[in-house]
């Protein structure tokens, strides 16, 4: 057993840490562990990145000013992107 | 590149109506059922399946019956709204053969249609994918975000999006036609089932820009839809791109319309009950 980084992608609505998420990927630590389009639908295990900060989650990355897609010229997010950790024991 | 193949004109098409446009024009695909039997689509099926390679681009030589599928009045139809009378079929197509085990692909866009103009405000091009087989969601069915079309964006971006909250998974009935937006975000999913899952992939252009609606046109029809184009919920966007898409909306309308300015009618979206006590 070893402690191990699980990363959670959220992209939401706006900067704000409570605001409604667009989209998540989670990346387990594990190997060949892949991350994949769900076809059978999603049910997201939390409604903010507030939520998820209080199941333990620490934010590493907050989304950069430069992403604040405001004008015309600048369209390449759907949301603003937060990355979060949570380190946890895993089998070697 | 132009070698292309013109549109079919002998049969006679059954076109979009003004509803029909405006959906597409909010999340950037259709979904066209055709009336082809199952002798029909499993006879494709059993053709792709005695294919000894991947055709590339000749699989329309290869099985020629995908011709009907694409000439087919509500197929040809469809595409004539969304790209004018003139539109073409473009000389890249694919047979997307999903094998059972195969892993979903990342969100993309496709490149290969002759130009790397991505236009938000306009149908330069679009996917029409055939699938000779009913497409259960544990099939690999095809994924998509409505709206995304809306939005060009960079592969590299996309790399860490995962699941969407409104992504649309394509499960269809054999013979079903599934036409996108060439921008629209999409992707295969997993086959975690033990059939393969066949999907046709054209191409299709517009030639001209139209100097007047080239669907089933009503301008009565189009009026009572003002309030669909600019509040409908389409792409999960931020809130600063919100206001931005709905007049990428009616920017689009009107250039497939040639000019034809969306009939737009004032209502006070704001009437209506106080909040409760």
């Amino acid at each position: 057993m070893s402690l191990k980084q699980r990363l959670l992608y959220l992209q939401i609505e706006s900067v704000s840490v409570r605001s409604p998420i667009i989209a998540m990927a989670l990346h387990e630590p594990v190997p060949d562990s892949i991350t994949q389009i769900e076809p059978t639908g999603i049910e997201f295990p939390y409604a903010s990145v507030h939520e998820a900060v209080i199941d333990g989650w620490r934010v590493v990355s907050f989304p950069s000013p430069k992403e604040s897609a405001t004008t015309e010229d600048d369209l390449t997010i759907l949301g603003y992107e937060f990355i979060l950790e949570k380190l946890e024991q895993f089998d070697d | 590149m132009t070698s292309a193949t013109p549109s079919s004109t002998t049969k006679e098409q059954i076109l979009l109506n003004d509803e029909q446009m405006v959906d597409f024009i909010i999340n950037g695909y259709t979904i066209v059922e055709t009336d082809f039997g199952d002798e029909f689509n499993q006879g494709v099926f059993d053709q792709l399946e005695a294919l000894p390679e991947n055709p590339g681009d000749g699989i329309l030589e290869a099985v020629p019956a995908l011709g009907d599928v694409y000439s087919h009045p509500k197929v040809a139809g469809a595409l004539a709204s969304v790209l004018g009378p003139d539109y073409y079929m473009y000389q890249h197509r694919h047979c997307h053969r999903n094998m059972p085990g195969t892993p979903s692909q990342m969100w993309h866009l496709d490149g290969g249609a002759g130009t790397t103009e991505r236009n938000p405000e306009h149908v330069r091009a679009v996917l029409a994918m055939y699938y000779p087989q009913d497409v259960e969601s544990n099939m690999g069915p095809t994924a998509l975000i409505p709206g995304t079309h809306l939005f060009p964006s960079s592969a590299d971006r996309m790399a860490s999006y995962g699941n969407f909250k409104n992504q649309i998974i394509a499960t269809v009935k054999a013979g079903s036609v599934l036409i996108i937006h060439y921008d629209v975000w999409h992707a295969g999913t997993a086959n975690t089932s033990d059939n393969v899952r066949y999907m046709i992939k054209f191409l299709f252009n517009r030639l001209s820009d139209t100097t007047k609606p080239s669907w089933d046109y009503d301008r009565d029809a189009a009026a009572a839809l003002g309030e669909k184009i600019t509040s409908a919920s389409g792409a999960p966007v931020t809130r600063a791109l919100a206001g931005i898409e709905k007049n990428r909306r009616i920017k689009m309308w009107n250039n497939l319309a040639g000019g034809t300015t969306f009939p737009s009618e004032y209502w006070d979206r704001w009437k209506g009950p106080w909040p409760a006590r």
